[in-house]
């Protein structure tokens, strides 16, 4: 579905990619960890089109198409998600509107037809289920004035109702507490299927007890520089990131 | 806005525009007559820029002849971020859609209070506006 081929990518000037080998089939869920600073962020926004970032060299293809090509928002109706780390603020715009807007513009691309208010509604009300949300929150200006685990569930939210071919997540349990955790966790679970797939990126093992990959990768100063099975996350747990650095090391001296 | 009686209120709210080399300004008098006992007022100016070469000026007149009067003025200057652009893009909404988006948010508070058939009309003035207006 995915397959990343010795991607470089820059922002501002500093290399921060260097070289990246990632495949992801369809059904997998692969979760990619690393010390701060890493370039997981990076990855997820290069792979979403973000602007400020430059890809120097090296090929993505997804469901065998150049995303490179790509729009940020062809992407994203090709069947791309990301979950932001940082969701971003739109006063006065409801998140219900926000969404019906995204849902008929990928639907239109999709040559599907557009649905309407009534049948939106309920699909809305289906999905809303999975994540715990309340029809309140989604008649709120879109994340504004939302407390974190409000913004999370409602980046899932999202997802459920574009459903993706590709969801990366991006630090999605950062300022979560266990609770929202859980629920933001269970709402993933419920919206994998055989045929879509998720990259996770996180710092911590924990979300990983919840969502449990496929393969763990460990991304290092622009690096793949490890992969394993689940079991690597604990490992990482528990020794730190140290190791991973020293071995690092030595392979170059 | 003049305010002749005592313990009247008002409220204004202003919310402009400025897309490619428009100068947008707000000029607004607020006087209370000496006889007018615990005026209130509120005025907000908010405005939005959409490009970097329009500007935005606001110029509120206050004339209050009464030391009973309470008379508040607010402004806020705001312009689309990248970042909102993006998050509606990585969502399937194209760029041009994504500010009528955010324009339409943006004036909500004011169209909100037209009625229905001013309100449908003002949204779709807006649109057109603004079509091809951010390269």
């Amino acid at each position: 579905m995915l397959t990343i081929n010795n991607l470089h990518a820059s922002v501002a000037g500093n290399q921060i990619l260097k070289g990246i080998n990632l495949q992801v089939n369809a059904g997998e869920v692969h979760a990619i960890m690393g010390p701060n600073g890493s370039g997981k962020s990076t990855l997820a926004s290069v792979l979403a089109g973000r602007d400020e970032y430059e890809v120097e060299a090296g090929e993505v293809s997804f469901l065998n198409q150049n995303l490179l090509n790509l729009s940020p928002e062809d992407r994203a109706r090709e069947g791309l998600f990301l979950a932001f780390q940082y969701p971003v603020e739109i006063p006065g715009v409801s998140t219900t509107n926000f969404l019906k807007t995204a849902v008929n513009q990928v639907r239109s691309y999709r040559s599907q037809p557009v649905l309407d208010a009534v049948s939106f509604l309920q699909v809305m009300k289906e999905k809303m289920k999975l994540v715990d949300i309340d029809q309140s929150l989604l008649k709120r200006s879109l994340n504004e004035a939302f407390s974190g685990g409000e913004k999370k569930r409602n980046e899932i939210f999202q997802m459920a109702m574009l459903e993706p071919k590709l969801a990366i997540l991006d630090e999605t349990d950062s300022g979560l507490d266990i609770d929202a955790l859980r629920i933001v966790a269970k709402g993933v679970n419920a919206l994998k299927t055989p045929s879509n797939a998720t990259l996770v990126i996180t710092h911590y093992q924990r979300l990983l007890d919840y969502i449990i990959p496929d393969f763990v990768h460990v991304l290092y100063k622009g690096k793949l520089v490890k992969s394993g099975p689940k079991e690597l996350a604990y490992e990482l747990e528990e020794k730190g990131y140290d190791w991973i650095k020293e071995d690092q090391k030595n392979l170059t001296a | 806005m003049i305010h002749l009686g005592s313990n009247t209120k008002s409220r204004i709210v202003s919310k402009g525009i400025s897309a490619g080399k428009s100068q947008n300004s707000y000029r607004g008098l607020v006087k209370v007559n000496g006889r007018a006992r615990g005026v209130r007022n509120f005025s907000q100016c908010d405005s939005l820029l959409l490009g970097d070469q329009c500007g935005a000026h606001t110029f509120p007149y206050i004339e209050v002849d009464n030391h009973t009067a309470q008379v508040e003025h607010e402004a806020t200057t705001s312009k689309i971020g990248e970042d909102q652009i993006f998050y509606c893009n990585q969502r399937g909404i194209d760029t041009e859609s994504a500010i009528a988006l955010i324009v339409n948010g943006y004036a909500r508070e004011v169209l909100n209070k037209l009625p229905m058939e001013f309100a449908v009309e003002a949204q779709k003035l807006l649109a057109l506006t603004l079509e091809g207006s951010v390269g």
